[in-house]
């Protein structure tokens, strides 16, 4: 990461510098990856499946897959006294971190409750554990969370199993859960997917609001750019492993600097989404593991050359804190407007 | 075959098939290859040990007792097999049916197969014996008919899984016959589960003929069996202690291998849906999958 | 029985076509209804009245539960409808049932997509043997020109015959397993095609290219398509009309620019505004269309289906109303008492979204 934001006042939530991950034995899925998170910011992570995403926001949590591995970098939460170094972090340091520093909502909330203990149960048990309530404390600090998190009838919820719940009232159940320790960032990984428009408007609404209540910074991780658009402060589009943009989502979405992020709104709902085209990235996107000397995004890009292919495409700095790994980034402006067409021989 | 193959690899699989190829072998040409005539009596050679004219010694009426193994191989291996082909015919079919053709069959089969699980299994073949008479057929059906449960339990298991599975569903929607669905969704399914159960209960049956043999029942006594050989050979425990080796070593290698060869089947057909196999083939699908594609409408 | 030959491509040049598929106060519940004719809460659908022309392709949006999918298993036989009649091309096939179910659903006139490619193809068969299968059930083509539409079938989808004949769907990418599922379905050269959620499982790149092909498989096939899906912004670069779905109730159906433009009833407009979406300032906001907290408190069963959700609810919402056409443009249809008024009520009152509805 650029060298101002340390002299900067404003506090760093997570750092992460370099990171480097491998799955199956040695595939390269994530590479040199370097992004931080200021305290009350919202980050959009945005990529397609295999673009290294979740590995990353993985690798965060400490919950890589048994094959997966950290080779390489750092992963800092929180800075001066605070600060915890979590790449080869113990299981003491696991337990002092997740679900207290890092709460995490993710795809399916069905599957992180216990379908045999009501939810209340669970959220109150996580209160006496890592908060060292009292049962009568954690139970009236329970209702509190689910009150806050939109519940309707909170004492109510509480005596509920995770069956009688709906998915969106579920995923506000975990969205207590995570945010019961008042943690320092939240990871929603692609935690409105699944859901009803409706309702995952209203649980973004609701993830908006308690980074302003709560102070929290927020790392949201979709498919979906139109998702991170309203919700994000700044977004990092991720492919092929490499983050190959970021900067402020107003800035990245009305000037996208690589052509892949050009792609990407091509494809998502872009402007009056009712009157949109179908448009298509033609290809596949790298494998795990596939070897490709220059840019990862070359062989699909309707502006690569020669140069392109050929060697490491380097990060480049925009200045105003975006940055781009495309060797165009700097001479060209990639106005949506112009070529959202794709203009790629068919 | 491709499951064969598949199996070849395994390296517990491989030894299972190889010591399973020679039981086999001597099923079906131990009796011609034997040095000697299993029923000869070398009346002046009782009880003898290892020599070169009789490689694994005489038993008390001086019979050679390689030639009685290799003999015997045949018929504790045919009695087996019979009895689990007998449980499989059985079994298999009224498990499909029991979880294909609706709940009336389903209740009946499943009474039966409650009712025969309760009973135990030598009594049983006792009381055939008793009542058809004594003899390796009979020995070897009402061993079939104990063991059908175990394979209508399994092939039930595994096809009421399927029954709510989509790609049935689909297959319905196309207009095909319950009969089409068995055939074509079904029985690839069920197949592997069937053949682990075959396995398994071959082992188990091997030591049930072995056991009633031991007891007289089934085969009668001149011919050989591994069974009845142990049981004479205990006998005479006093002058040859090492006698009931070879017969138990053979049945304990047999035994063993169609158990490996059990866990060994589980596991190659079980990583045809697992994703071992799943990561370079979907990567080169992906990779190829054509690049200049439609591109807008 | 025309079966699975060629259609003769008779698409005359009537301003209305008779429709292909009509659905007329159909009704669906899995739970046994209660005494009498009353659907108990377990009704999944009521009274649905849906027209699709052939050719056309409709857009069924929904959220889960609404009753979008019951329908369409309703249509193909998967569920037994509680009241109702469905009519495909003239003939009553709601009714069908052991042999001539069977025979109809051979013909292939009617297929459906299912969601979840990897579930809903064998994974022992090989692609040719998935794609050829409806084919085999029927039996009517010989076994060359059987093998000749299976390759035919995954030109028509943009797959190369030859790469994957011989692969089995595991070894496929998400995007060619969805479109194999595609492939066996138009085997049979169907007239009307569900799709279930055809894309929800597929990445944004993947995404549009399924719905290109449907597009395209709707001209060269003369295809009615009817997709079904949870969100709006894949329907609405490809679909003509539009069904909107709210608790087993069609509440709104039309020509599907005009209804995500103006919505007319207030759940619609939900959707458009809840729909996340880059750089768009003139429309509606959720919490526009959100009752207030201290709004009247709705029962959920015996009243407009909306009426706890709506900000618009007033006493007439006491009675479900019935679809009804718009004024001044009968080709859509609201079941809303007000339609064309709650917009005038609209208030710029932002207030936070803070409950979630159960």
């Amino acid at each position: 990461m650029s060298s101002p934001s340390e002299e900067n006042p404003v506090r760093t939530t997570l750092e992460v510098a370099d990171l480097q991950v491998s799955v199956a034995g040695g595939l390269v899925a994530v590479q040199d990856v370097s992004f931080e998170i200021r305290r009350g910011e919202s980050v959009g992570l945005v990529g397609e499946s295999g673009s290294g995403k979740t590995l990353t926001c993985r690798a965060i949590l400490g919950l890589l897959p048994a094959t997966g591995r950290i080779d390489g970098g750092r992963i800092v939460l929180g800075d001066g006294a605070d600060a915890v170094e979590l790449t080869g972090a113990r299981r003491s340091t696991w337990d002092q971190v997740r679900a207290v520093r890092i709460g995490a909502v993710f795809q399916d909330p069905a599957s992180y409750l216990n379908p045999s203990l009501t939810v209340g149960h669970q959220l109150a048990e996580q209160l006496r554990v890592k908060g060292s309530l009292s049962r009568r404390a954690a139970h009236d600090r329970a209702v509190e969370l689910f009150d806050e998190v939109g519940l309707h009838d909170p004492a109510g919820v509480f005596h509920q199993y995770p069956h009688q719940l709906s998915g969106g009232m579920l995923q506000r159940v975990l969205i207590a859960i995570a945010v019961s320790c008042e943690p320092e960032l939240l990871i929603a990984d692609e935690a409105t997917t699944a859901l009803d428009v409706v309702i995952q408007a209203e649980i973004l609404a609701l993830l908006r609001r308690l980074r302003d209540t709560h102070g929290l910074s927020l790392l949201l991780v979709t498919h979906d750019l139109a998702v991170v658009a309203e919700s994000c402060d700044r977004i990092l589009v991720m492919y092929g492993g490499q983050v190959v943009e970021s900067g402020p989502t107003d800035q990245v979405l009305r000037d996208p600097r690589h052509p892949y992020t050009q792609a990407l709104m091509g494809v998502a709902t872009i402007g009056s989404w009712h009157r949109r085209r179908l448009d298509v990235i033609p290809g596949q996107p790298p494998a795990a593991g596939e070897e490709m000397p220059g840019c990862r995004f070359a062989p699909r890009c309707a502006h690569a050359t020669a140069a392109c292919e050929s060697g490491p495409v380097p990060v480049a700095d925009l200045g105003g804190d975006r940055t781009s790994r495309c060797v165009l980034a700097g001479h060209l402006s990639l106005s949506p407007r112009v070529t959202t067409g794709q203009e790629v021989p068919a | 075959m491709k499951t064969l193959v598949a199996l070849w690899r395994v390296p517990s699989a491989r030894l299972a098939l190889l010591v399973l190829f020679g039981v086999g072998f001597l099923a079906v040409f131990g009796g011609a290859l034997a040095p000697h005539d299993p029923l000869q009596q070398y009346t002046d050679e009782v009880l003898q040990g290892p020599s070169a004219h009789h490689l694994l010694g005489t038993d008390y009426v001086g019979r050679d007792v390689l030639s009685r193994l290799m003999e015997g191989t045949r018929l504790s291996v045919v009695g087996a097999v019979e009895a689990v082909l007998i449980g499989g015919l059985l079994g298999v079919p009224a498990g499909l049916a029991s979880a294909w053709l609706g709940p009336r069959l389903e209740w009946i089969t499943l009474r039966t197969s409650d009712t025969l699980v309760v009973l135990p299994f030598t009594v049983f073949a006792i009381a055939v014996a008793g009542t058809l008479g004594n003899g390796l057929q009979q020995a070897m059906v009402a061993i079939g008919v104990l063991i059908s449960p175990v394979f209508f339990r399994v092939t039930r298991a595994a096809t009421l899984g399927l029954r709510k599975v989509q790609y049935v569903e689909a297959a319905e929607l196309m207009g095909a016959t319950e009969w089409w669905t068995l055939r074509r969704h079904i029985w690839s399914k069920v197949l592997p589960n069937v053949a682990v159960t075959a396995a398994h209960a071959t082992g188990s049956a091997l030591l049930v003929v072995a056991s009633l043999a031991f007891l007289g029942l089934g085969v009668t006594p001149p011919a050989p069996t591994w069974g009845g050989m142990l049981s004479s050979d205990l006998g005479y425990l006093a002058q040859q202690p090492w006698a009931p080796v070879f017969p138990a070593l053979l049945m304990m290698a047999t035994v063993g291998s169609l158990n490996l060869l059990a866990d060994a089947i589980r596991d190659a057909t079980g990583a045809t849906a697992a994703p071992r196999r799943r990561t370079r083939p979907a990567v080169a699908a992906a990779a190829r999958e054509e690049r200049p594609d439609v591109v807008t409408v | 029985m025309t079966t699975t030959q060629e259609r003769p491509l008779t698409t005359a040049t009537t301003p209305d076509p008779p429709p292909l598929l009509s659905v007329r106060g159909l009704s669906v519940s899995y739970a046994p209804p209660r005494k009498g004719t009353h659907l108990g809460t377990g009704a999944a659908l009521v009274e649905a009245d849906l027209d699709i022309r052939p050719g056309e392709i409709v857009g069924i949006v929904g959220e889960t539960g609404s009753g979008k999918t019951t329908l369409a298993r309703a249509t193909v036989g998967l569920v037994a409808p509680a009241a109702g009649t469905i009519e495909f091309a003239g003939e009553d096939i709601g009714g069908l049932r052991g042999r001539a179910r069977r025979a109809f659903r051979r013909s292939g006139q009617v297929q459906l997509v299912f969601q979840d490619p990897l579930r809903s193809l064998d994974p022992d068969l090989t692609v040719a043997d998935i794609v050829r299968e409806p084919l085999d059930i029927a039996g009517t083509l010989s076994r060359t020109e059987r093998h000749e539409r299976v390759r035919e079938s995954l030109r028509l989808v943009g797959l190369e015959p030859d790469e994957v004949l011989q692969r089995r769907p595991r070894q496929l990418s998400g995007g060619q397993r969805q479109r194999v599922s595609l492939a066996r379905a138009i085997s049979t050269r169907p007239r009307l095609l569900y799709c279930d959620e055809p894309v929800s499982a597929l990445d944004v790149s993947n995404r549009n290219l399924v719905l290109n092909l449907l597009e395209q498989l709707r001209t060269e096939l003369d295809l009615a398509v009817v997709i079904i899906a949870h969100d709006l912004s894949s329907l609405a670069g490809i679909a003509d009309r539009v069904a909107v779905f709210y608790r087993g109730r069609i509440v709104e159906q039309g020509p599907i620019r005009a209804v995500l433009e103006h919505p007319a009833h207030p759940y619609t407009a939900l959707l458009t505004a809840s729909a996340p979406s880059i750089g768009d300032e003139d429309r509606l906001r959720p919490d526009q269309l959100k009752p207030a907290p201290d709004a009247r408190v709705w029962p959920a069963d015996g009243v407009c289906v909306f009426a706890q959700r709506c900000p618009f609810a007033h006493d007439a919402c006491a009675d479900q109303p019935a679809p009804a056409p718009l004024p001044d443009t009968p080709a859509r249809l609201a079941a809303c008492h007000d339609a064309v008024t709650w917009r005038d009520r609209l208030s710029a009152r932002p207030h936070e979204d803070r409950k979630a509805t159960p």
